[in-house]
């Protein structure tokens, strides 16, 4: 009898073991690295910050066209609850299985069911009372994820790994103290096994830094300094001070694209500490405003090149580096482009950091031009005419690349500014500016700018009432999505600039950038806006 | 110019030294009343400490920065009931789930800032009028009450000037009534339009987007216009309120309706 109740409880046994390897083979495990460097090739998930490695923002998905975006209409909408009252809700969900992963304002994070906008959980951090504002204001851009892990930074300067079916935290590490002003809000970067995170306080008397991690263990496996330490390669372009190189700025604070052959990450860095008050630091103060390619297996830097050298309008270059493998005269050429906070458009080489192209893509007396050695003739003299604001001539949000028509496509910011710089008072946990900006409110205004890769040349332009900072998504269809300061989400045809569609959303898009997908057979493009997440289609499901 | 800010800098720290033995610092309590209050030094360092910390949302001149939604804060001391304690508190603990953070300074920089924010504030009449209020009273139906609210009474299209008297000085409501197009406000800026059906509609810009644009309108008629169906669109410069001369009202008239103005405080 007793053998027998033990037969039936190993059978009953097995078969849950049975049924819950099945359940789990069902929903799958989530996303390998492999996965990811599939990038759109599944049009059903976006897996990571900017659907695929490459920061393109280009997706293959044809089913909304030029033609007939003018019936799109909005699915869903999922309301957040939690805002930052100045800036925006600035994440990139990510989608799997049918389940879009998104980040918050104020470090709250949601799993969504794609196809009803309704969560499966909702999962808040506690800030501490003292939190310091390196991130300027308190905002995330969004989840990586590997596996059944999600990874977030937070604005009190750690790395969290989440179990992505419960919101529950798996582990956390500390980057950096956030007493002194280190915070971080970009969305961490999954390769293999690794989780690529940047950091924020540039404002602060903070020095970035870039980390890859252990997903597993959350051991830290490499960081890149981007202020080099005494003696480094680098230190060179510092004052002899090992006091200024330790709070000499340089935010890792947007996540960069990754070339999986070359094995090189690259990863846009931040203004020199102070923003404005220059006196104490002379020289270019690398590697602030650069580019760094860096080995992704040693984190060590293969090149770097640097937009502005030796900032003093708080001109951060954290960009989302667009990768493209182009004919570039007569010759394939692997590239890297940049829409810089500068006014400029630079196009570089991405296998040796080789200066191929530097145009203005705004109006600006910050430079001449940029030498043909890549360094810019520097006039920053605000007095002939407008200086771009301290917010730049564009920012973070990401840009699109439109392969067939070759267009790089970013929101441009056209402001006037003055600045004046003053003395900082050197306080760890105080904003370190260093100076006053004066902004001729009146006269700023914002634009959907397309750019012809080979020359800079203004392609095409849709003006907006304000200086904007949405960001911009492209299809294969010929459509540009983006978003501007008054709310409107708008789809554009992306050869002729034609406004083909638009939505008030409500509230200002602010930083954020569009994602677009497949899911039963049904296209679906999302944006979030203020408090809200809005899933548009072309019809009901 | 470095100098000058070298200086400004250490008169901040000399000045906070000075002034800590005055001010409760190891206390969470908040005194209702600005320690500092009255001493041009205080605004003075104030403005320096402002340039540094709070100018590059707040704008150089205090007056706010609309993009990120940083408020005009020359106006901040004419909201009824504001005090320098709210102020104060605002600055040291910030705004929660907004751009603006809470500010670990001292007491007494906070003080100072408060104090300088006082010395941009808006003021109103510096003196007393010497008119006829009632006077005044009569040409403001008269001349005013169609657009302006008193009150309670009156129209919408322009500013409620109940408490004008409180945050204008008297030569500035003098240009805005004998040139009120040399200087408009970011809310009453003038646009017409022509409508699909040849209909022309004047008023002031309440928003606009690159598709839409919202006016009130000169008959204080709130309409909203697809960009796209319009035949017209042109920004005004010469501002939607009458232009009043010598002719129309003389210097009497003008220190009456003054005089009503300030009687209204």
């Amino acid at each position: 009898m007793m053998k027998q109740i033990k037969k039936r409880a190993t059978l009953l046994l097995s078969l849950f073991f049975f049924f819950s390897a099945n359940l789990s083979a069902q929903s799958g495990d989530g996303p390998t690295y492999e996965d990811i460097l599939d990038g759109f090739n599944d049009p059903s998930r976006w897996l990571t910050y900017s659907g695929d490695y490459s920061g393109r923002r280009h997706s293959p998905l044809t089913q909304i066209t030029p033609e007939n975006a003018d019936q799109l209409r909005s699915i869903w909408t999922f309301q957040s609850g939690t805002t930052t009252r100045g800036r925006g809700w600035e994440t990139t969900p990510l989608l799997d299985d049918g389940v879009l992963y998104v980040t918050g304002s104020n470090n709250y994070a949601w799993a969504i069911d794609a196809r009803t906008g309704r969560a499966f959980w909702e999962y808040r951090r506690n800030l501490p009372d003292d939190l310091t504002y390196g991130a300027s204001a308190p905002v995330n851009r969004g989840f990586g994820m590997l596996g059944n892990q999600l990874f977030m930074v937070t604005l009190d300067a750690h790395l969290l790994s989440f179990d992505r079916r419960t919101g529950e935290v798996l582990w956390e590490r500390e980057l950096a103290d956030y007493h002194v002003g280190y915070s971080a809000t970009a969305a961490p970067l999954i390769l293999d096994n690794k989780v690529i995170v940047g950091i924020s306080g540039g404002e602060y008397q903070t020095r970035g830094f870039i980390d890859a991690f252990d997903p597993v263990s959350g051991e830290r496996i490499w960081r890149f300094n981007t202020v080099p330490g005494p003696g480094e390669p680098g230190s060179e372009s510092w004052p002899n001070d090992p006091q200024v190189l330790a709070q000499g700025g340089g935010g890792t604070w947007m996540n960069g694209s990754f070339d999986p052959d070359l094995n090189l990450i690259y990863w846009g860095v931040g203004n020199p500490n102070p923003d404005y008050y220059d006196e104490t630091r002379p020289g270019d103060n690398l590697y602030t405003d650069s580019l760094v390619a860096l080995d992704a297996n040693t984190g060590e830097l293969r090149w770097h090149y640097q937009f502005t050298p030796h900032d003093v309008n708080d001109w951060d270059s954290n960009h989302m580096p667009v990768l493209a493998n182009i004919e570039w005269q007569d010759e394939q050429r692997r590239v890297v482009m940049v829409g810089n906070r500068n006014g400029f458009f630079y196009v570089l080489d991405r296998v040796t950091g080789e200066f191929l192209l530097g145009e203005p893509f705004t109006a600006t007396t910050w430079a001449r031009e940029i030498g043909e050695d890549g360094r810019p003739v520097v006039l920053n003299d605000g007095s002939l005419g407008c200086l771009p604001d301290p917010w730049g001539s564009t920012n973070f949000y990401p840009p699109t690349f439109v392969p067939g028509l070759d267009l790089f496509i970013l929101t441009a910011r056209e402001t006037c500014a003055t600045y004046v710089p003053e003395e900082p008072a050197d306080t760890p946990g105080q904003s370190n500016f260093g100076g006053t900006v004066f902004i001729d409110s009146e006269s700023g205004y914002g634009a959907l700018r397309a750019l012809d890769i080979h020359t800079g040349a203004l392609e095409w332009e849709f003006r907006y009432p304000s200086p904007t900072f949405g960001g911009v998504m492209s299809t294969a269809a010929g459509l540009v999505f983006a978003g501007d300061h008054e709310g409107n989400f708008m789809a554009f045809d992306a050869e002729s600039g034609e406004n083909v569609w638009h939505y008030q959303t409500g509230s200002r898009i602010w930083g954020a950038a569009a994602i677009t997908y497949m899911l039963d057979g049904l296209q679906y493009v999302m944006i979030p806006s203020g408090t809200t997440l809005t899933a548009f289609a072309l019809r009901s499901p | 110019m470095k100098d000058l800010i070298n200086t400004l800098g250490l008169c901040s720290r000399i000045l906070v030294l000075f002034f800590l033995p005055l001010l409760g610092f190891h206390s969470s309590f908040v005194q209702e009343l600005n320690p500092l209050e009255g001493d041009p030094r205080a605004a003075r360092v104030g403005g320096s400490i402002f340039r540094a910390q709070c100018a590059t949302c707040h704008g150089a001149d205090a007056m706010g920065i609309d993009s990120i939604d940083a408020p005009d804060l020359t106006q901040i001391f004419t909201t009824p009931g504001s005090s320098d304690q709210d102020v104060f508190q605002t600055i040291r603990e910030g705004i929660p789930g907004s751009i603006m953070p809470p500010h670990a300074f001292p007491e007494a920089e906070i003080w100072m800032l408060v104090s300088y924010l006082r010395s941009v504030g808006v003021s109103g009449f510096t003196g007393q009028i010497q008119g006829d209020p009632d006077r005044g009273m009569f040409l403001f139906s008269e001349n005013c009450e169609t657009c302006h609210r008193m009150n309670g009474q009156g129209g919408s299209l322009g500013p409620n000037l109940s408490m004008i008297a409180a945050v204008r000085s008297e030569d500035a409501i003098i240009n805005s009534i004998r040139d009120p197009s040399a200087i408009i406000g970011r809310q009453y800026k003038p646009v017409s339009v022509l409508t699909e059906g040849n209909v022309r509609f004047r008023g002031i810009i309440k928003s606009e987007d690159a598709f839409s644009i919202q006016v009130l309108g000169t008959n204080q008629v709130l309409r909203g216009f697809r960009k796209s169906t319009l035949r017209e669109l042109v920004y005004e410069d010469q501002s939607v309120m009458t232009t009043f001369n010598e002719s129309a009202l003389n210097g009497r008239d003008l220190t009456d309706i003054l005089s009503y103005l300030q009687s209204n405080l």
